[in-house]
C-alpha cells in the first residue's frame, strides 16, 4: 500500500519535485547518448597519439613504402593498404551481385514461407563469429580452394597474372571469398528492404507493360531504390575493410605486394591481430597502430557515406509516389 | 509494327532466376558447411575434461577450457552490465526526446558509425585508454571494449522499439498526470519490452563471439582468473592461439571451443528472433 | 459483324453462351463486337472470395465504365484482364476471360504479350525512376527491335496521342517524377499506348489528380476510344456518365446490372443500381 502521507503532500510541492525528477531523467539520457560521439572522438584521438611516433619518424612515406621489417625497424603501410583494398574488392565483386540476386529471390521469386526461412538463414550467416569463419577457412575452405578451385582457375585463366602461381589455398583470393560470404547478409538484408519498399503499384506498372521480373528489377526497382542499395553496399564495404579474424587466418600474413591473387598477403586488420603480441619495440607498436589509424579513417568515411545514403533512402520513401 | 519474339528476354529472365536461386543456396550451403564441420570436429572434443579442467601444455592429455568458458561468460556479463544501462538511456534520449534535435541526430549518426567500426579499432582504443594507463592487460579492459561494441546496438534497437510505441499511449499516461520518466520507464518500456530484449540479446550475441578487441585488452591466460585487473582467459582468443599452434590436441580443443561459442551465439540469435516474432504476431 | 467466337477447349457454339449471358446480365445486352468476354469469373484472395460468377462484355473501341461502391470488386475484376494479380501468390481466378476469343486464363497464355496487348493505367501515376523519354521508350524497347530514330518517332507519337507532347517536348530528359500529378498520369497513358496495345484498362485514373487535370484525361479518353478498347473503373458516377458508352454496376463482387450508359443512368432496371445511381448508398 502507498503510504498515506504520500497522498497528503501538497500538489504544488509534488509538481515541483516531479519537474525536477523529469529534468534529471532527461539529463541522464542525454548524457548517455553523448557518450557515443565522445567514444568516436576518443578513438580518433587515441589512435592519433599512439601512432604519432611512427608518423613523425617515417612521415608521409609511411603510406607508400612496402618495406615492413621489424629487424631493421623500417615500417611502411603500402602492402597492408594494398591487401586491405584488394581483399575487400574481391569480396565486393562477389558479394554485391550475389546480394542483389538473393534479395530478388527473397522478394520476387520465392513463395513467402520459403522466403522467410531462406532470409533468416542468410541472416544467420552474419551471426557466426568472425573467428569461426577463420577456423573453417584455414582448415576446410583453404584446402578446398587449393585442391579444386585454384587449379581450375589456374588452368583456364592462368595466363592472367591474377591467377598465376602455385595453388596454396592460403592467400588473397581465399580471404576475399570468405569476406564475401561474411558481408553478404548485410547487403542482402538492405537490398531486401529496398525491394520490398518499392511501391507495389510501380512494379505492377512495369509488369503491366509486359516486362519480366528481371526487367522490372533491373530497370525499375533498383533505380528506384538505388540510394538504399548503394548505402547497403557501403555498409558491407565498411565491414569487409575492418574484418579481422577470418582474414588473419587465411590471408597468409606476408608484407609483400604481389599481383597474383593466389599469393599470400596481409591486410591492416590482419597485421594488427597477428603482430601485436610481437611488437615489443615502441616504434613497431606505433607503426602497427598507425595502420589502425588508416583503417579507422577508411571505415569512418565509408560509414559516413553509407549513413548519408541510407538516411536519404528512408526519408525519401514517404514523399515519393 | 510487329512485336519481336520475347524468347531472348524470357531466357535472360529464367537465367537470372536460376542464378538467384543458386546464390541463395550458396549462402545456405556455406552456413550448413560451417555448422556441420563444427559439429563434426567439435563434438568429439566436448567431454567432461573440456568443461572441468584447466588447459594443459601440449601433448599432455586431460586439458580443458574451464577457465576460458568462465572467462568468456564473465566478460560477456560484465560488458552487458556496462553497456545495457547506458545503451537504454541513450536509446530513450534518441527515441523519446530526440525526434527533432540536432544533438540527437549527431548521436544517432555516431551510434550507426560506431556499429560499423571494426572491433579491432575499439580494441586499440581501450588498449590506449586502460591497458597502457593501468599498466597491464586486464579482464576489465576486455569487458569495456566489448561494452563499447555493444552500446550502439542496444541504443539503436531501443530507439527503434520506442518509436514503434504509438503516441496515444504516452499521451494518455501523461494526461493522467504521470511524470515523463514514469511514463517512459513504466508504460512505454513495457510496451516495447520484447523488442528491447531482442536488441540486448543481439548485442550479447555479437560481443560473445568477438576476438579481435580482446587481443588488445583481456589477452588470454592459461590459469583460472583471480582478478579483473589481470589478463582474463577466454574462448575466442584461446581458439586463435590453439588453432595457430601445431599441436593436434590444442587444435581439437579449438574446435570444441568453436562449436561451443557458435552454438551459444546462434541460440541467442534464434532466441532473439523468436521473442521478436512473438511480439509481432 | 459476327458475334464473338470464343475458342474454348470444349468448343461449344459461342452463340448459345452469348444467349446465356444475355439472360444473366439483363435483357438489354449491347449488340456490338466484344473485345473481352468474361464468363463465370470467380476471384479469391486466399480463402476470401471477392468476385462471384462475373459475366461481362467489353465492346471493341468503346469505353466501358465499371462502377460500384468501394470494395465491390471493380478493380479486382479488371486486374484479371492482364493477369497482374498473379504477382501475389495467394490470389487466384477461376472461369474464363476471352480476349479476341482466346481464353487468357489458361497456362499457355503468353503473359508478356498479353500485357503488351492489354495496357493498364493505375490509380496513382507511376512514373518509372528514369527520364520522361525513357519512361515511354521502356516498353517499346522491350517488345520491338527498332532503330534509335524509330524509337524517337514512336515516343513522340505516343506523347502526342496522350496530349502531353507540347508540355514535355523540351524536358524529355528530366525525370518523370518532375512532372505534376496530372501530367504524370498522361505520361503513364503515353507509356501504355506506345507499345500499340488493343485494350486500355484504367483503374480509377483520376482519383489522385485535380479536377482540371481530370478534365484533360476525360477528353483524352474520348480521343483514344477510336483506336482502343477501354475499360475504366471509377467511383465517380458523373465521370462514368460523361466518358463511357457502356456501364456495369458491381456490388459485393457481383455484376448487378450491365447496359448502355444511357440506359443505366436513365432507366436502371435493378433497384440497387437505381439506389446507387441516385446516391442513396455507396
Amino acid at each position: 500500500m502507498p503510504q498515506a502521507k504520500d497522498v497528503v503532500v501538497p500538489v504544488a510541492v509534488r509538481n515541483r519535485s516531479l519537474l525536477n525528477a523529469d529534468t534529471v531523467f532527461k539529463g541522464l539520457t542525454v548524457a548517455a547518448a553523448v557518450v557515443v560521439p565522445i567514444i568516436i572522438v576518443g578513438i580518433f584521438w587515441e589512435l592519433l597519439s599512439l601512432s604519432w611516433p611512427a608518423l613523425m619518424k617515417f612521415g608521409w612515406r609511411f603510406f607508400v613504402t612496402e618495406v615492413w621489417n621489424p629487424v631493421t625497424q623500417q615500417f611502411g603501410a603500402a602492402s597492408s593498404i594494398y591487401g586491405t583494398i584488394v581483399s575487400t574488392l574481391i569480396a565486393m565483386v562477389l558479394a554485391v551481385p550475389m546480394s542483389i540476386v538473393i534479395a530478388l529471390f527473397l522478394v520476387e521469386l520465392a513463395p513467402p514461407p520459403v522466403s522467410k526461412v531462406v532470409g533468416n538463414l542468410i541472416e544467420l550467416l552474419a551471426a557466426i563469429p568472425s573467428i569461426i569463419y577463420g577456423m573453417w577457412g584455414l582448415f576446410i575452405f583453404a584446402p578446398f580452394m587449393a585442391t579444386y578451385v585454384q587449379p581450375f582457375l589456374g588452368k583456364y585463366l592462368g595466363f592472367l597474372p591474377l591467377f598465376s602461381g602455385p595453388p596454396m589455398g592460403i592467400g588473397m583470393l581465399t580471404a576475399g571469398i570468405i569476406l564475401a560470404f561474411m558481408v553478404l547478409p548485410f547487403i542482402t538484408s538492405i537490398c531486401r528492404d529496398v525491394f520490398a519498399l518499392v511501391p507495389a503499384v510501380l512494379k505492377e506498372s512495369g509488369y503491366g507493360v509486359g516486362a519480366t521480373t528481371w526487367e522490372v528489377t533491373y530497370k525499375i526497382t533498383i533505380p528506384y531504390g538505388i540510394v538504399g542499395v548503394l548505402g547497403g553496399i557501403f555498409l558491407g564495404l565498411g565491414r569487409a575493410l575492418g574484418e579481422t579474424m577470418a582474414v588473419t587466418f587465411v590471408i597468409g600474413n606476408t608484407h609483400k605486394i604481389s599481383l597474383s591473387l593466389f599469393a599470400p598477403g596481409n591486410s591492416i586488420a590482419s597485421s594488427l591481430a597477428n603482430e601485436f603480441a610481437e611488437a615489443t619495440e615502441p616504434i613497431y607498436l606505433s607503426s602497427l597502430i598507425a595502420l589502425g589509424l588508416v583503417l579507422f579513417i577508411f571505415t569512418f568515411l565509408v560509414q559516413v557515406i553509407s549513413q548519408i545514403m541510407l538516411r536519404r533512402l528512408y526519408r525519401g520513401w514517404s514523399i515519393k509516389i | 509494327m510487329k512485336p519481336r519474339p520475347a524468347t531472348g528476354r524470357r531466357i535472360l529472365n529464367l537465367l537470372v532466376n536460376v542464378v538467384a536461386s543458386l546464390a541463395a543456396s550458396s549462402g545456405i550451403i556455406v552456413l550448413l558447411w560451417i555448422t556441420i564441420i563444427l559439429a563434426y570436429k567439435g563434438i568429439p572434443a566436448l567431454n567432461l575434461d573440456f568443461f572441468l579442467n584447466l588447459p594443459t601444455p601440449p601433448m599432455i592429455p586431460g586439458g580443458g577450457l574451464a577457465n576460458a568458458i568462465l572467462g568468456t561468460l564473465l566478460l560477456t556479463v560484465l560488458a552487458t552490465v556496462f553497456a545495457v544501462p547506458i545503451g537504454l538511456l541513450a536509446g530513450i534520449c534518441l527515441g523519446e526526446f530526440g525526434q527533432q534535435s540536432k544533438l540527437a541526430d549527431l548521436c544517432r549518426f555516431a551510434a550507426n558509425v560506431l556499429t560499423g567500426m571494426p572491433s579491432i579499432i575499439v580494441g586499440i582504443f581501450v588498449y590506449g585508454l586502460l591497458v597502457l594507463t593501468m599498466g597491464n592487460f586486464s579482464g576489465l579492459a576486455g569487458a569495456v571494449a566489448l561494452a563499447i561494441i555493444m552500446l550502439p546496438v542496444v541504443a539503436r534497437t531501443t530507439e527503434d522499439m520506442l518509436r514503434l510505441v504509438p503516441d496515444p499511449l504516452r499521451e494518455s499516461a501523461l494526461a493522467m498526470g504521470a511524470p515523463r520518466w514514469k511514463v517512459t520507464l513504466l508504460i512505454v518500456f513495457r510496451a516495447a519490452r520484447s523488442g528491447i530484449i531482442t536488441g540486448v540479446l543481439l548485442g550479447v550475441a555479437r560481443v560473445s563471439g568477438e576476438t579481435a578487441p580482446l587481443l588488445f585488452t583481456a589477452l588470454n591466460s592459461p590459469y583460472m582468473m583471480s582478478s579483473l585487473l589481470q589478463p582474463m582467459p577466454n574462448l575466442t582468443v584461446t581458439i586463435f592461439n590453439y588453432a595457430m599452434s601445431p599441436y593436434e590436441d590444442w587444435q581439437r580443443l579449438a574446435w570444441g571451443a568453436s562449436l561451443l561459442i557458435t552454438a551459444g551465439v546462434l541460440v541467442l540469435n534464434i532466441l532473439a528472433r523468436f521473442i521478436f516474432g512473438e511480439r509481432k504476431s | 459483324m459476327t458475334a464473338i467466337r470464343p475458342q474454348t477447349k470444349n468448343a461449344e457454339p459461342s452463340l448459345i453462351k452469348s444467349a446465356e449471358i444475355a439472360e444473366v446480365i439483363g435483357k438489354q445486352q449491347p449488340h456490338t463486337e466484344a473485345k473481352i468476354l468474361t464468363r463465370h469469373l470467380n476471384f479469391f484472395y486466399g480463402e476470401h472470395q471477392a468476385l462471384f460468377d462475373n459475366n461481362l462484355e467489353i465492346a471493341t473501341n468503346r469505353v466501358t465504365a465499371i462502377i460500384g461502391p468501394s470494395g465491390c470488386g471493380k478493380s479486382t475484376h479488371i486486374r484479371v484482364y492482364n493477369r497482374i494479380f498473379e504477382l501475389y501468390g495467394d490470389q487466384r481466378a477461376t472461369g474464363e476471360v476471352f480476349l479476341d476469343g482466346q481464353n487468357i486464363l489458361t497456362p499457355e497464355t503468353d503473359l508478356l504479350e498479353l500485357r503488351r496487348r492489354v495496357g493498364m493505367i493505375f490509380q496513382k501515376p507511376t512514373p518509372f525512376p528514369m527520364s520522361i523519354y525513357e519512361n515511354i521508350a521502356f516498353g517499346l524497347k522491350l517488345h520491338y527491335r527498332l532503330s534509335k530514330s524509330e524509337i524517337a518517332d514512336r515516343v513522340e507519337d505516343a506523347l502526342r496521342k496522350a496530349a502531353i507532347w507540347e508540355e514535355v517536348k523540351d524536358v524529355l530528359h528530366k525525370p518523370g517524377t518532375a512532372l505534376s500529378g496530372g501530367q504524370q498520369q498522361r505520361l503513364c497513358i503515353a507509356r501504355a499506348i506506345v507499345v500499340a496495345p488493343e485494350v486500355l484498362l484504367m483503374d480509377e485514373p483520376c482519383s489522385a489528380i485535380d479536377p482540371i487535370a481530370t478534365n484533360k484525361i476525360e477528353e483524352l479518353i474520348h480521343e483514344l476510344k477510336s483506336s482502343y478498347t477501354i475499360a475504366i473503373v471509377t467511383h465517380n458516377m458523373q465521370q462514368a456518365a460523361r466518358v463511357s458508352d457502356y456501364t456495369a454496376f458491381f456490388f459485393e463482387g457481383k455484376i448487378i446490372e450491365f447496359g448502355t450508359t444511357k440506359q443505366i443512368f436513365t432507366n436502371p432496371t435493378n433497384k440497387q443500381t437505381e439506389e446507387y445511381i441516385t446516391g442513396r448508398f455507396g
